[in-house]
Parts: structure tokens; C-alpha cells; sequence
């Protein structure tokens, strides 16, 4: 029970921290390497919001996203927008600027476990015996919260359904009106303020160390592509798996064999399966 | 509506339009015929403006330099360097070869997603415009648009391509692999758009047979260059063209 608890908050903790970042890789073909630092990056300036301008938690928290929606904006029109189409220099490049940022964050002194961010409610529940804080809970309900909204924005909304239409054949979109630069701008933003959001529910767990720039985004990139990188099915059934393989290590073993298994997951992907679980080449089969 | 004049693409040093000259008047259907890498297909991404993307795209990448020359104006208005993007909304859409549906989308998403340039009145109304005139797409709406056959597919992507409002439709052979059964379909429907729309369509194929009768004037092509033009009739009478595109 606890194990299938803690798996749940978990994978829902995946789902945050990996959905952005497999966003924007489907809707622009673009590896944001730097989505653990908008990680950071919000959790901080949320922070510095409440802490140093004084300013009430909610205001604080819905302007540190606009923030790090900003960000993602800045990344493409300045840098990415200029290199697209060569992946190489795209991973490169959004790695740079995710070191620079979250180092930077650390030559300011944000160091140590003094920065922390309130939960959203205090307490404690009970299901059946085991003991959950509501934040858990909280993760749960808010990664749900965002499948929903993504699943709603991409069926109904006319923005939405351009940046399905731009994910499946660029070209062919653009025939119909569509603007590249525009959806990969809008899916850069979309996806650092899901980053942002995985922050602001995640870190009131513990506290915001710089660090937690670099292992989320290798929980990115480790659900992204056991799922298959840059498919939404893929990445849901992948933070599923590997969250609940992390709290079974966890619970079995020891907290710090978390990362060696899923580094092992990657591995086993990419030589059982390399495209991951649901990644397939997206080609029309041609019926003549 | 749209005047082409002396087009040039070149891939490399390889020339893929060569001094290409084609005008097509309001509500006129125009054809363009010519065998395999004639350069129909580039004829219509530089039409539509894919070839700017293409460009942009492979000068990144450092590949293949593409060079385009020539003037392309649309009712009047220089259009040569506009973007492909906006050259759909000043009514410029390619139905492109092979169709390119979006394939993990059902029919009526491929539909919606066609009609981003349109308003909520003109999407409901071409969406019922569409589903009678393709009426068999009725049934497969929930369909996803990958598990079509060939002539559905087809009929899916000149729905999707009305959908975006064209003033100038430009279909890029819209009979590749039809049987002929589907083939009279597409045809008869693009005579019906003509009349019912009133906007101007560019059509090209390999095989001129089922599409010369539809055809207000026509282009032949040839290894890029323009060999020949004329009225349906025109074409018709003419022996060599007869020898080399209907088969006779």
C-alpha cells in the first residue's frame, strides 16, 4: 500500500518534471536541455518573491511561471531560432544556457538548505494507514490537473490543434497557414512553465538546492526516452514505470541506487528498444 | 490572380526550373502535366513558397544550396519573398503530393486543423461543404488518417486544403495511385469547387487524360522547362503531345 502510494506521487512527480520537456520536443523537434534550470530558475525567483519583495504566495508563484514561460521564449527567438534544424548544437546550446543559469544561482550563494517553498496545505492524511502529507497528494492532483488541460488545450482550441498539426508534418502545417516560429515559440513557452510548475509543487517537498537543476533533467530525459521521445502516451506509461521503480529501489534497497536505476532504465531502453516504448517513426503510410 | 514569371530553381548546379513563365486568370482551373522529375512538384513548392522553408532549412544545415529566381505576384501584390505561412493566409494553399495528412489525427482533427486561418462560421460551413461533396468521408471521420486508402486520403487532404479558405488552391497530383473509379471522384469534385467556391485552381499531373477536359489552359513541362501551352483542345489536336501524354 505504501509503496503503491508513494509510486503513484512519484510518477506523477515524472510526469511533471518530464511532460514539458517532451512537449516541446514534440510540437518543435527541439531538445530543451535547459528545462532543469527552469526547474531551478523558478523555484528560486519564487523565492527571492517571497522572501526579499515581500510579496503573498500566490502572486509570487503565478509570476515566477511567467517568468519561466519568459525564459523559454528568450532561449528561442535569441539562440534557438538561429540554430534550428541541427540537433546537436540545439542540445549544446540549451545545455550551456541550463549550466550558466543554474550556476549562476549558485555563485549568488543560493546554497544550502535555507530556501524553501510553503506547501500549498499543511497536514497530513491517512489512507488506510499510511501517513500522506496533502502537498503529496497535491502532486498528484496537479500533474492530473495538467494532463487534462494539455489533453484539452490539443483537442478543442484552435492553437492547440495547430500545434498537433505542426508535430506531425511541419511542412504540411505550414501549407495551411500555420507559422513555425510562432508554435515553437508558444510550445518553448509552454513547456518551461510546465517546468516551473513541476518546481513550484515539487520543491515544498524539501528545499531548492541548485543540484536538482541537474538530476531533473536527467529524470527528463530518462522518462522521455524509455516512453519514446516525443510521444505524450510514451511519456505517461514511462513516468509510471520508472516512478514506481524508483520507490521499489528505494524501499528495498537504498535512496542513492535512484538514479543508478534509472540510468539502467535508459540503457536497457536503448538496447532493447531503441526508439522507447511508444516512439515510432511518424511516417504516413503511403496506400497506392 | 497569380502570375509567374521566369522561374529558376536550382538545387546545387542542377537546374530544376528553368525560365518557368505560367498565369492563371480568376476562377480558372489550370493544368500542368509532365512526366517524373519534370519539376512539377518544385513548380508548386515555390507557388506555395515551401522552397523559401527549404532553403532556409538546408543553408542551416549546410546542405544543398537552393537558389530561386523569378517573380511570382498574386492579384498585383509581389509575392516572391513572403513566406509560406503567409502566403496561405492571403489565400495560397498547397495540397501537396502524397497528400501528407496528419496521420495519428482522425479525419475531422486533420479538418480542424485545416481550418487555423478560418473564422468559426466559415469552418462550419466548409466542414459541411466538404462532407457533401466528399460524402463518403462522412463514415470515417473517426477515423485516423493514416489507416485511409489512398483515394480517401485524397479526399481528406482537398477537404483540409478548403478548409484553410483558398483563393488560389493549388493541388499537387491529386490522382497519384487512385484507382480510376476515385480518380473521376477527385476530378468531378474539383470541376463542382470551381463552380461552387468561384476560386482559381492549379492541378498537376503526370497523365493529362483525366484532367484536360477540366482545364480552362495547360502547361506542359519538361526536364524543368516549359515545352508547351494551350487550351485543352489545343493540346488535344497536337501529335506530339498526344503521342507522349495520353498514351495514343
Amino acid at each position: 500500500m505504501e509503496i503503491l502510494l508513494y509510486g503513484l506521487v512519484n510518477s506523477f512527480k515524472l510526469i511533471l518534471i518530464a511532460f514539458g520537456f517532451t512537449l516541446v520536443y514534440g510540437i518543435s523537434r527541439l531538445p530543451n536541455f535547459a528545462h532543469g534550470a527552469i526547474f531551478v530558475f523558478t523555484g528560486f525567483v519564487a523565492w527571492i518573491m517571497m522572501h526579499k519583495l515581500n510579496l503573498p504566495y500566490y502572486p509570487a508563484a503565478l509570476l515566477s511561471l511567467a517568468s519561466a514561460a519568459l525564459v523559454g521564449v528568450l532561449i528561442y527567438q535569441f539562440i534557438l531560432k538561429r540554430i534550428r534544424g541541427m540537433n546537436m548544437n540545439e542540445i549544446i546550446a540549451t545545455y550551456a544556457i541550463g549550466v550558466a543559469l543554474i550556476e549562476t544561482f549558485r555563485w549568488l550563494g543560493f546554497r544550502g538548505t535555507t530556501f524553501t517553498l510553503p506547501v500549498f496545505f499543511e497536514g497530513v492524511a491517512f489512507i488506510g494507514d499510511v501517513p500522506i502529507d496533502y502537498q503529496r497528494l497535491m502532486v498528484i492532483g496537479v500533474g492530473v490537473v495538467m494532463l487534462a488541460a494539455v489533453w484539452i488545450f490539443t483537442k478543442f482550441t484552435r492553437t492547440g490543434l495547430a500545434l498537433r498539426g505542426i508535430a506531425q508534418d511541419e511542412r504540411a502545417a505550414m501549407m495551411l497557414g500555420i507559422d513555425s516560429d510562432l508554435t515553437a515559440t508558444l510550445a518553448m513557452a509552454l513547456g518551461s512553465a510546465m517546468s516551473g510548475l513541476a518546481a513550484l509543487v515539487i520543491f515544498p517537498l524539501g528545499s531548492i538546492v541548485v543540484e536538482a537543476g541537474y538530476n531533473t533533467l536527467i529524470f527528463a530525459l530518462a522518462v522521455c526516452m524509455v516512453g519514446g521521445i516525443g510521444s505524450w502516451g510514451g511519456t505517461v506509461l514511462a513516468a509510471f514505470v520508472l516512478g514506481f521503480l524508483q520507490v521499489i529501489t528505494v524501499t528495498y534497497l537504498a535512496t542513492h541506487f535512484q538514479m543508478v536505476v534509472t540510468l539502467a532504465a535508459i540503457i536497457a531502453t536503448l538496447i532493447l528498444r531503441p526508439s522507447g516504448l511508444f516512439g515510432k517513426h511518424k511516417e504516413l503510410e503511403e496506400r497506392v | 490572380m497569380l502570375v509567374a514569371e521566369g522561374l529558376m530553381v536550382f538545387y546545387e548546379n542542377m537546374l530544376a526550373l528553368n525560365n518557368i513563365s505560367i498565369r492563371c486568370g480568376e476562377n480558372q482551373i489550370v493544368g500542368i502535366f509532365g512526366a517524373n522529375s519534370a519539376g512539377k512538384s518544385t513548380l508548386m513548392y515555390t507557388l506555395s513558397g515551401i522552397i523559401l522553408d527549404q532553403m532556409k532549412k538546408e543553408k542551416m544545415r549546410g546542405g544543398e544550396q537552393i537558389t530561386v529566381m523569378g517573380k511570382i505576384s498574386l492579384q498585383g501584390r509581389d509575392i516572391s519573398l513572403t513566406k509560406p505561412h503567409l502566403r496561405a493566409r492571403m489565400g495560397v494553399i498547397l495540397c501537396p503530393e502524397r497528400r501528407r495528412l496528419f496521420p495519428e489525427s482522425s479525419v475531422l482533427e486533420n479538418l480542424k486543423i485545416g481550418a487555423y486561418l478560418a473564422t468559426k462560421k466559415e469552418a462550419q460551413e466548409t466542414l459541411d461543404y466538404v462532407l457533401e461533396i466528399f460524402s463518403p468521408l462522412k463514415k470515417l471521420l473517426r477515423r485516423s488518417a493514416g489507416f485511409l486508402s489512398g483515394g480517401e486520403q485524397q479526399m481528406a487532404a482537398i477537404g483540409r486544403a478548403l478548409m484553410a479558405q483558398p483563393k488560389l488552391l493549388l493541388l499537387d497530383e491529386p490522382l497519384l495511385g487512385l484507382s480510376p473509379a476515385y480518380q473521376q471522384v477527385v476530378m468531378d469534385s474539383i470541376k463542382l469547387i470551381r463552380e461552387t467556391k468561384k476560386i482559381s485552381i492549379i492541378v498537376t499531373e503526370q497523365y493529362a487524360r483525366p484532367v484536360i477536359p477540366v482545364v480552362d489552359y495547360a502547361y506542359i513541362m519538361e526536364n524543368g522547362s516549359g515545352v508547351m501551352s494551350g487550351s485543352g483542345p489545343e493540346l488535344l489536336d497536337n501529335p506530339d503531345v498526344k503521342a507522349a501524354y495520353f498514351g495514343v
